[in-house]
């Protein structure tokens, strides 16, 4: 499988127009002005297009960090593992 | 003088689950108002966030008679300091860590003014708003004990509110809307739910589902969000009344939503207001909303809606598009833009001409066209169009030809001449300054930008081209 942090640290970056040296691996929503309702919804929408799939309504709210992003595309990109919705 | 907090009014504290009710509720209100009697005399400005503390600061402030100013917590430190060498405030509540301006000494986490230059604010002077998001200076608008009670009232009774309400505070206190669903309930005496969290967040579902909170309010972009989030009110059975204002929604959303209520014996309002006006003048009644979709409803309880035609002369006669104006007990007493106008009586006799563009149908119900000035929305701020092309051609990219239109809930602006790299570069300037996302601004190369006869940007073609 790809490197998903590495396209999901990406995703973050462009979306959220982070400077280079941005700390991303330990950034969560609401700590920096960029990453804030608007640019969570901008967030999921990329995120979204990147790895083709569809976040429902509890992923969405949960997604509060990039370690949580990166921890549900792993479970989402993973077949062995069932997602619940 | 009949009080904010009506018979079995409570406050729901959602991080600690604290209930504050009946005499309880009325005490701590009290203790509030008596904390403030002890800073200078004039108005105060309280920083406040949706916190238990904040709501009761408002609280103590109004019942005791005291003109508070709402700011919004986030102002920057620069525009803060700017308000209050114009306003002379008594104090700041909920000062930030910046230095205290001239004049003010920082105490206990407030700046309180230490010299006498003060203005006594006006006898019926309760609440002060800053007018919102445009990139030009803010004014406050000044609401009587009055405006803000008989709004209240009015909303409480167009929406059916009663004891067993309660609502979250889905929206910040120092914004009309959000301040007029804690007034609403409140004065029915029903509930407020104090959440910090916003709509995206676990925490604030967990609060809606913990306490049961019956109502939602939000403005377009929650409603953009939670159609994105493919929001079920299934999942939350106590939830049962939206109310969207702030701004149209498109119509298909206004249907959805109306639908999906609708389908669990739920309701959908749309509605219409401005700070000036307390901020409620009309409701879409829910049971109407199918047959009226684009309407924002018939003026509230108390208050009458008319449209001025361009030859200044006023009509309720339907379909003939105007100014919207409205009458009402709750229309401002005017703005202030300087210390002095604290001091200042009402100015406008219960009239208010809203600066939007409408007409009214056959049974008086309110369709909203547009906007005299040109006024565009950037996720739910508003902003001034031809002041945001002045701070486009402002930024260091060169550009001297911009055309900025509305486009929903961001602006576009077409740049003559400008690369893809330049446009970026003026987005980013632009959200920079506004502290707002730059997808907010969407800045497009143009070869020319049309021009009309009069040699004015032609923004209608503009706007036909989107």
């Amino acid at each position: 499988m790809a490197d998903i942090a590495g396209r999901l640290r990406e995703v973050f970056v462009t979306t959220l127009e982070l400077d280079e040296g941005t700390d991303v691996e330990n950034l969560a929503y609401r700590e920096i002005e960029a990453w804030d309702s608007v640019g969570h919804m901008t967030l999921v929408a990329a995120i979204e297009d990147e790895f083709d799939v569809q976040l429902d309504t509890d992923q969405v709210i949960d997604l509060s960090s990039f370690r949580v992003a990166v921890d549900l595309l792993r479970s989402l990109l993973s077949e062995d593992v069932p997602v619940h919705d | 003088m009949s009080s904010l907090i009506g018979d079995g009014a409570r406050l729901v504290d959602a991080p600690t689950g604290q209930v504050l009710e009946g005499d309880e509720l009325v005490a701590e209100v009290l203790r509030a108002g008596e904390r403030l009697a002890a800073l200078p005399p004039g108005v105060l400005f309280a920083r406040i966030g949706a916190d238990l503390d904040g709501v009761l600061t408002y609280l103590g402030a109004f019942e005791a008679g005291r003109a508070v100013a709402l700011l919004d917590p986030g102002l920057d430190a620069d525009l803060l300091t700017g308000f209050v060498r114009r306003f002379r405030p008594a104090a700041v509540l909920g000062a930030p860590g910046a230095p205290a301006p001239d004049g003010y000494t920082a105490r206990d986490g407030h700046w309180l003014r230490t010299t006498s230059d003060g203005i006594e604010p006006h006898p019926d002077l309760a609440v002060l708003l800053a007018t919102s998001g445009s990139t030009g200076d803010p004014r406050l608008v000044r609401l009587s004990r009055r405006a803000v009670l008989s709004n209240a009232g009015a909303i409480a009774d167009a929406l059916g509110i009663h004891r067993g309400d309660l609502a979250p505070t889905s929206l910040p206190l120092h914004y009309s809307f959000g301040l007029s669903v804690l007034n609403s309930h409140l004065v029915r005496g029903a509930g407020v739910l104090v959440e910090p969290s916003g709509l995206l967040e676990r925490g604030f579902w967990d609060a809606v589902s913990r306490h049961g909170a019956t109502s939602l309010a939000g403005v377009p972009y929650h409603y953009e969000m939670l159609h994105r989030l493919r929001f079920d009110p299934r999942r939350y059975p106590s939830l049962r009344t939206l109310t969207q204002a702030g701004g149209k929604l498109r119509t298909e959303l206004v249907a959805e939503f109306h639908d999906t209520m609708n389908a669990v014996g739920g309701r959908m309002f749309v509605m219409y207001g401005q700070t000036e006006a307390a901020p409620r003048m009309a409701t879409l009644p829910a049971e109407r909303l199918p047959e009226k979709l684009g309407s924002a409803g018939t003026a509230l309880p108390g208050g009458a809606l008319s449209v001025r035609r361009d030859d200044g002369a006023e009509t309720t006669h339907p379909k003939i598009v105007g100014e919207i104006v409205y009458r009402g007990p709750n229309v401002m007493m005017g703005y202030a833009e300087t210390a002095a106008q604290l001091a200042h009586g009402d100015e406008m006799g219960g009239v208010l001409g809203t600066g939007d563009l409408g007409y009214l149908d056959e049974e008086g119900f309110l369709f909203v066209t547009g906007r005299l000035k040109r006024i565009g929305k950037v996720f739910g701020n508003r902003v001034n169009l031809d002041d945001l092309e002045h701070a486009a051609r402002a930024t260091a990219e060169g550009i001297e030809v911009v055309a900025a239109v509305p486009a929903g809930d961001k602006v576009v602006l077409f740049a003559e001449g400008a690369g893809a790299e330049k446009c970026k570069a003026v987005s980013r300037a632009l959200a920079d300054r506004l502290h707002l996302h730059s997808s907010g601004f969407d800045v497009r190369p143009i070869d020319t930008v049309p021009l009309l006869a009069s040699g004015k940007i032609d923004y209608r073609v503009l706007e036909r081209g989107l």
